[in-house]
């Protein structure tokens, strides 16, 4: 498949007031896109005194790491409670995002070599997964985890965040496997693998763009996800980031500026995975609904 | 897609045919790979479905002991259909549905546009105006209520400074102009989607077309309505039935920015649904609106499936 973006002749002209004007929205469109960003980012170098002025000033005069040093060292108590989310975010997304992989590289393979009866289900388990609202689901999962003896344990969101991720990964790697030209395979087996080792060998490895953008979509999707962790988890050491946030902060007025340095901690890991890897998860995104 | 054509089988064979076992027999080994992922499907996918629309036909007791619920046929469904609450929130949520969509279309596909063009730089533009689709809501949101702050707001701020207000402008405490800022909110989070939907959209539009109408001398608006828009229209479809679905399951942002308030104003079907469920523990009366709401998503997820499955026909090329 090509990649999205291909390299396309250069305009001639150059002063098409087309250009022109595009050049201006997109100017426009970074502007709004960044301002909420610029601001996250230099209200968390203000003192809270600082913070607090009106008018406020822009470019803070006397920055200060205060916020960051307090909440990334274990040896303040805000400190120890904000590494602690941070850890267990780490952890629920990690687990997601291997569990993941695990269970859909088997299903995704099966789904584009083989023809049994009943593979159109995938198509629709996407969808479901599309249409149906997190909330609506929120109360039988509930039911179910208190059944399992999972609420309030990490495990319960684990499982929950693997489940909704899966048929978007299986149908984004069956889109990967069904590019990937059966005769190679068949040649190895040809030379005496097994269907196994076929597999292992020649078709993984041809498939790890696809993996990795699986991956990367799983990890952002759990690392952001809020409505379960909100519901599923009571106990302060368990809270996952975006959770932790909103607890920390209100027991204490707003502290603005500790406030959003702890959204910008939380931002950069999602932002710097989606940077570096930004052709293979605007591949995610689309897959499925434009079709080449 | 040429996926969607090599996964159909080569012969559409009705559901019950008589061969259906044996075929299932045949490929038996086929299932060991898509077991684990059928049975985590299964658990958290249909089994919460059925225990939704179950649910809703019984009253729940406030302690959650389930098995102390009372059966009331459809009780819960006449009192969601006839509250106030529900009215006001029906209507919270079609505004909200309609003009996040509308607006995050129109601005992402305009940024498409701008962005289809080859220019040095084109990658990183791009990875930048997706950062607040990527980053998570919760931080999105909080920042924003931190832009919108009615002392120390940075808006608040900046209109009294351009001269349009005397005072700084209050918006998330205000009836009037709550919803209009969690939607403005909304549509800055969503429109980096809808730009890269129809940027994959756009970069499916043969050059050499474009190329034949400004030869021809189709004007710029010509050449955009005749040969662009055709060929993106499928796409754009699916991108606003995305964005409608995602719209209306939108939770975080209002609530993490007003709670559903001042005086449910912003209160959307989603929030109302977490609020009766979690806030006032009314699982059997939640869950008859979740089954509402599943109505109303079916409808939607028809037109999805059509728009998925039949677009590919019509398509030129």
């Amino acid at each position: 498949m090509k990649a999205l973006v291909t390299p396309r002749t250069a305009p001639r002209r150059r002063y098409d007031p087309w250009a022109v004007g595009g050049w201006l929205l997109l100017a426009m469109f970074v502007f709004l896109a960044m301002l909420p960003m610029a601001w996250m980012l230099l209200t968390s170098l203000k003192s809270q005194f600082a913070a607090l002025q009106y008018p406020p000033e822009w470019i803070p005069s006397r920055p200060t790491l205060d916020e960051y040093v307090r909440l990334l060292s274990p040896a303040s108590e805000v400190g120890r409670e904000f590494l602690g989310y941070l850890a267990n975010s780490f952890w629920v997304s990690m687990a997601t995002t291997v569990l993941g992989v695990i269970v859909a590289v088997p299903a995704a393979y099966a789904f584009s070599r083989f023809r049994f009866p009943g593979r159109n289900l995938l198509f629709y388990a996407v969808l479901v997964r599309n249409m149906f609202p997190a909330v609506v689901f929120l109360m039988p999962l509930f039911i179910m985890m208190r059944w399992l003896g999972l609420v309030n344990t990490q495990w319960s969101l684990i499982l929950t965040y693997l489940t909704f991720g899966l048929p978007l990964s299986i149908w984004l790697l069956k889109g990967f496997y069904d590019n990937i030209p059966v005769q190679l395979e068949q040649a190895a087996r040809i030379d005496g693998a097994s269907r196994f080792k076929a597999f292992l060998l020649i078709v993984m490895p041809l498939s790890s763009p696809g993996i990795i953008a699986t991956a990367i979509y799983s990890f952002i999707t759990a690392w952001n996800e809020y409505v379960y962790a909100l519901t599923f988890l009571n106990d302060k050491s368990k809270l996952t980031l975006p959770v932790g946030l909103q607890k920390f902060f209100t027991e204490y007025a707003t502290n603005w500026p500790g406030l959003m340095a702890a959204s910008f901690i939380m931002s950069v890991p999602v932002v710097a995975l989606f940077l570096i890897l930004q052709k293979y998860f605007v591949r995610a995104l689309t897959e499925g609904a434009v079709k080449s | 897609m040429s996926t969607a054509t090599q996964a159909r089988p080569p012969r559409r064979e009705a559901g019950r045919n008589p061969g259906l076992l044996r075929r299932i027999y045949r490929h038996r080994h086929d299932y060991a790979y898509i077991a684990p992922a059928l049975v985590v499907m299964m658990l958290v996918i249909a089994y919460p479905i059925y225990d939704t629309i179950y649910l809703s036909f019984f009253n729940t007791p406030p302690n959650l002991a389930l098995e102390d619920k009372i059966f009331i046929g459809t009780g819960n469904y006449t009192r969601v259909l006839a509250s106030d609450s529900f009215h006001e929130a029906t209507w919270n949520t079609l505004v909200w549905t309609i003009f996040s969509t509308l607006f995050a279309f129109v601005l992402g596909f305009a940024a498409a546009i701008a962005l289809n063009d080859a220019f040095r730089g084109r990658g990183l533009l791009r990875g930048i105006l997706l950062v607040p689709y990527v980053i998570s809501a919760v931080a999105a949101s909080y920042v924003w209520r931190w832009l919108y702050h009615s002392d120390f707001g940075v808006i608040g701020a900046l209109s009294v400074q351009l001269g349009i207000t005397d005072i700084p402008i209050n918006f998330l405490d205000n009836t009037d102009r709550v919803m209009a800022a969690l939607i403005a909110v909304n549509v800055w989070k969503e429109f980096p989607f809808a730009m890269i939907m129809m940027l994959a959209g756009l970069q499916t539009v043969p050059d050499q077309l474009l190329r034949a109408a400004r030869v021809d001398g189709a004007s710029a608006w010509n050449r955009f309505w005749h040969v662009t828009l055709p060929h993106v229209r499928h796409v754009a479809l699916v991108t606003i039935l995305l964005l409608l679905v995602a719209n209306l399951n939108s939770f975080t942002i209002p609530w993490i920015m007003t709670g559903g308030g001042p005086a449910g104003a912003t209160e959307i079907w989603i929030t109302h649904i977490y609020q009766l469920a979690f806030g006032r523990i009314r699982f059997g009366l939640a869950s008859a609106y979740s089954v509402i709401l599943f109505v109303v998503m079916m409808t939607m997820g028809w037109f999805y499936v059509r728009a998925l499955t039949h677009g590919d026909d019509k398509r030129p090329g």
